[in-house]
């Protein structure tokens, strides 16, 4: 699979999105613009504790409320279904289910549900719960969770720790030992979500009949999902179909088995369909946050600037996250050297559970903080060498001729030229102009201040990862699955596994499709969303990790070559030549050489479908292939504890420019330019807007973005008034230069670009206001970085 | 006093057509056009009045529809991103959002439009600055804004040569 593509050109172009013809338009289909027949509508009564014992739950009053048809509680619940299997099974000495039963161990924690004739009518209800709660101590902090004598959220644990490790990679004692200097600092990161538009939302359906359940959700990883489902529910994964809609955006914070479950269950209750949306209040109190958390860097250098030793020390708040903990610590591991050459590290990292929003995948997964620490440190040690930060980095880049490289961990970056990509940028945003036009400002008394950070960016996730967190292999490996399939009439179809959430794949896919089969992407009909029915799938399906380029573009092109070889067979068959002989393109099979000896698309899948007797011998009827790739790249914990966690490795640098108002410490983004490489770009139109987007996800983590909680557990900022989002009126426009070294290890040379500019926007913005902020001598070791904590560092005695 | 699951009949204009129903008095004007007509192209990101996703036009002019109880408008004239599409193709400002790449997901989207739409009503040829105020009520979790006001700028500057032909 390592040859290029077909005779085509289509991948590459900038085509314009057969998608966005629709969603313009307000023609989606989202998971609330569905509906089934006589369905009811849930709604969830949610704990307004952080921790608290469930003594009693009374429903006898909402379930005699006209119109209400089935209320559920955690009692019953749990009589119901099973445990919710976690996806990395630190915590497997737990049960959870999917509503609390004895204990509520973060606010929102759903208790109890109704399903009733309309969600008003649910709501109604939910307020005639009576629940006795006994309220226990929260556990905020992360840090005072893991001391002895925590308030516990599972005494039988005997610990809120749930993963504890030191992973060492050469000699970092002796590293540190040689090293000129030692930087050492301290950073926190606090919680904060991407926020897709959309929530999340579903339908259930109990087919009594079969004692099957239908499925209608956004979900993002509909393999894992349906594996969860059919394990609590306790039915075989064949009565179990599950379908997704278009996506309003995702993330990775589109995932709640447990939502699906309770309505589920509220189904099989009430014999009718039952239909719940998240309302945005649910949302941020309660679905997925990233992880915060603490990290204390220590750095060995040399006197020039080279970096010698790495140790991190991080404990990470996983608030009550029993399905993933511990994978934010995974992907830090991988990413953790960024783009530098650092011979010797040390990780050792705390997973500690607390009673908040459980956390879970946010646009990086770990990674922004990781950057951001690392970053951070090396704006730092620029300072203290009184050497410039893009020299600094330019000094310990993984140069082009290294590649592929591993990193001390494990991770192995595959292809890019790091220098280059900054260079780039530097050039780009006229980094000596501004350095002039800053000196100027600042006799002026402004406080302009610039910043850079530089990044690596992996894609796909190898499961076999997990077993570093776990100890043993219960799932590995990276892989997708996809169909392609000539319809009789010549025109083609295809489906994947990975239902887009917002990233172009009916475009993209039929691109890629366009170019094997030797036709236009307006004869490809890519599917919306997903079909456990229909799609071919697998545990590992779904719209995650940065994945499209490592494993589903590798399904489509398998796909599509099998039925392109099947095409080939077919008109050789009826020319009477070797299927060597002929090309296909123009929608047809052509004899190279004899541009007039052809069959088309539509004559072939006659014979194909319709007319079978003029098939080769033996040969199947029918042009539909279905192909699972899995990317060679992924492989086990080796004997030293190194793991390649994710695959391949898009990388970019940012440079920023700010202004601070010395009055009221407004931070203002001036200029934001990104230089960054993902290998080859399939369609350069969906690649500069990911970028785009996602280094807006950083700018909104670094200024805006926090859920901040009180000492009791209380979320403070639960609605779009007080978790502020970037508006078009906060960010400048991204100004995008791209380089393209394509990955020796993916089917077309493509990489990831999802994550993108949310790894390294916090630290980029953080490293540009505290060079603004010279003047005052500011560190910036937290974020977000808020005009009221910008106005206290500008006002001496107010701090 | 009206109960909130009273039912009131309303009579109003949507999308140039005339519209008679019986409501419950908290029926949000965003579940009325959504559930009740099946207009599901305004679509709701937060019913607290932020996200402006479920931006329509009321009486001519931007409204958040989840704001509002369907039983207010009784007699207003409501256009939806349904009535700003044309019945054959798109309107040039949607042709520019498709040029532009300007949407990801397509949840913001038509709330967009009609913010967008509104803008270039009143101000055919609008400043970056302009755009970005004007757009600055509509959250996008997904584009960055670039290329939405990228979108804009193109469509207001087709607009101008198109009238500048036509005078």
């Amino acid at each position: 699979m390592s040859e290029p593509a077909g005779a085509g050109h289509w991948v590459g172009a900038a085509l314009p999105l057969k998608e966005d013809v629709r969603l313009v338009a307000g023609r989606g289909r989202f998971i609330d613009d569905l509906g089934r027949h006589g369905q009811l509508h849930a709604a969830f009564l949610r704990s307004p504790h952080a921790h608290a014992r469930i003594v009693s739950v009374d429903t006898r009053a909402a379930a005699a409320l006209p119109g209400v048809a089935a209320v559920l509680t955690g009692a019953e619940a749990a009589r119901l279904s099973g445990p919710i299997r976690p996806l990395i099974p630190t915590t497997a000495a737990v049960s959870d289910y999917c509503l609390a039963v004895d204990r509520a161990r973060y606010v929102g924690e759903p208790v109890a549900a109704v399903a009733a004739a309309d969600r008003a009518t649910a709501e109604d209800a939910l307020e005639m719960i009576r629940v006795e709660y006994d309220p226990l101590p929260a556990v905020v902090d992360p840090e005072e969770a893991l001391k002895p004598g925590a308030t516990l959220l599972y005494p039988e644990l005997g610990t809120n720790v749930v993963w504890h490790d030191t992973l060492t990679y050469g000699d970092v004692d002796g590293a540190m030992a040689r090293a000129d200097g030692l930087l050492r600092e301290r950073f926190t990161i606090q919680r904060y979500a991407s926020t897709p538009l959309e929530t999340f939302g579903l339908i259930a359906a109990h087919d009594a009949g079969t004692d099957s359940f239908e499925f209608w959700t956004n979900d993002q990883r509909p393999g894992l999902t349906i594996s969860i489902l059919a394990a609590s529910l306790g039915v075989p994964q064949s009565r179990i179909r599950l379908s997704c809609p278009d996506i309003g955006g995702g993330f990775g914070n589109k995932r709640r088995p447990a939502y699906l479950l309770i309505c589920a269950l509220l189904s099989r209750k009430a014999g009718r369909p039952v239909k719940w949306i998240e309302d945005r209040i649910e949302n941020l109190t309660a679905l997925m946050h990233a992880c915060n958390g603490v990290i204390d860097v220590e750095l060995g250098y040399r006197a020039d600037g080279t970096l010698l030793a790495l140790s991190v020390r991080d404990v990470t708040d996983e608030g009550k996250n029993l399905v993933t903990p511990s994978q934010h610590n995974l992907i830090k591991l991988g990413n953790i050297a960024n783009g530098y050459r650092i011979p010797a590290i040390r990780y050792e990292a705390w997973s500690v559970l607390t009673t908040k929003c459980p956390s879970g995948a946010n646009r990086g997964i770990g990674k922004p903080f990781m950057c951001f620490a690392i970053e951070r440190s090396m704006a730092l040690l620029a300072r203290r060498l009184d050497l410039d930060p893009a020299e600094l980095r330019l000094r310990n880049y993984v140069t082009a001729d290294e590649m592929p490289y591993t990193t001390p961990p494990g991770a192995q970056y595959d292809s890019g030229d790091y220098p280059a990509t900054l260079r780039r940028a530097l050039g780009s945003f006229d980094y000596p102009g501004w350095r002039a036009e800053q000196a100027r400002a600042r006799r002026e008394g402004r406080l302009l201040g610039i910043g850079i950070a530089t990044s690596v960016e992996p894609a796909g996730t190898n499961l076999a990862s997990y077993e570093l967190l776990t100890g043993r292999r219960s799932v590995s490996g990276s892989a997708e699955a996809a169909m392609v399939r000539m319809e009789p009439d010549g025109q083609v179809r295809a489906s994947i596994g990975d239902p887009s959430s917002g990233q172009g794949y009916e475009t993209v896919i039929a691109q890629i499709v366009a170019d094997e089969l030797g036709l236009a992407p307006d004869a490809v009909a890519v599917a919306r969303g997903f079909d456990s029915a229909t799609t071919p799938w697998l545990y590992l399906s779904g719209n995650y990790s940065n994945k499209f380029s490592v494993t589903d573009v590798g399904a489509i092109v398998g796909a599509a070559r099998r039925v392109a070889d099947k095409l080939r067979r077919l008109a050789a068959h009826r020319l009477e030549i070797d299927p060597g002989d002929l090309e296909l393109r123009d929608g047809a099979a052509v004899v190279r050489g004899s541009p007039d000896r052809r069959l088309t698309y539509p004559e072939l899948a006659r014979t194909a479908y319709a007319d079978v007797l003029g098939l080769p011998p033996g040969e199947e009827p029918g042009l539909e292939a279905r192909f699972a790739y899995q990317n060679p790249l992924a492989a086990p914990v080796d004997a030293q504890r190194r793991v390649r966690s994710q695959l391949v490795f898009s990388n970019a640098a940012h440079c920023c420019l700010v202004e601070v108002n010395p009055r009221t410490g407004v931070v203002k983004l001036l200029k934001y330019l990104v230089a960054h490489d993902c290998g080859r770009e399939m369609n350069p139109l969906i690649v500069e807007g990911m970028v785009h987007g996602s280094t807006v996800h950083g700018i909104g983590a670094a200024l805006l973005e926090e859920f901040r909680y009180d000492a009791q557990g209380q979320l403070l900022t639960s609605t779009f008034l007080d978790y502020l989002k970037p508006t078009a009126t906060d960010v400048p426009a991204i100004e995008v230069e791209r380089l393209e070294h394509p990955s020796p290890f993916t089917p077309l040379g493509a990489k990831g670009v999802g994550e993108g500019g949310a790894i390294p926007g916090p630290a980029a913005v953080a490293n540009a206001v505290e060079d603004a902020l010279t003047p005052f001598g500011v560190t910036i070791r937290s974020l977000p970085i808020t005009p009221e904590r910008v106005w206290r560092w500008m006002t001496p005695g107010a701090a | 006093m009206i109960e909130p699951a009273e039912r009131l009949s309303i009579r109003l204009t949507i999308n140039g057509r005339v519209v008679e129903r019986e409501v419950s008095a908290r029926r949000s004007l965003a579940d009325f056009l959504r559930e009740d007509l099946g207009l599901t192209g305004t679509h709701v990101g937060c019913e607290h009045g932020v996200c402006g996703a479920c931006t329509v036009f009321v009486d001519g002019k931007s409204a958040r529809s989840c704001l509002l109880f369907a039983v207010q408008l009784d007699g207003a004239t409501v256009t939806t991103i349904e009535g700003l599409t044309p019945p054959e193709g798109l309107s040039p400002l949607q042709q520019a959002f498709c040029a532009a790449h300007a949407m990801q997901c397509g949840f913001c989207t038509p709330g967009m439009v009609v913010a967008a739409t509104e803008l270039l009503e009143k101000n055919p040829s609008p400043s970056t600055e302009e755009i970005r105020e004007a757009l600055g009520g509509q959250l996008c979790m997904c584009t960055g804004y670039v290329n939405i006001v990228r979108a804009v700028t193109e469509a207001a500057a087709a607009r101008r040569g198109h009238a500048g032909v036509a005078e």
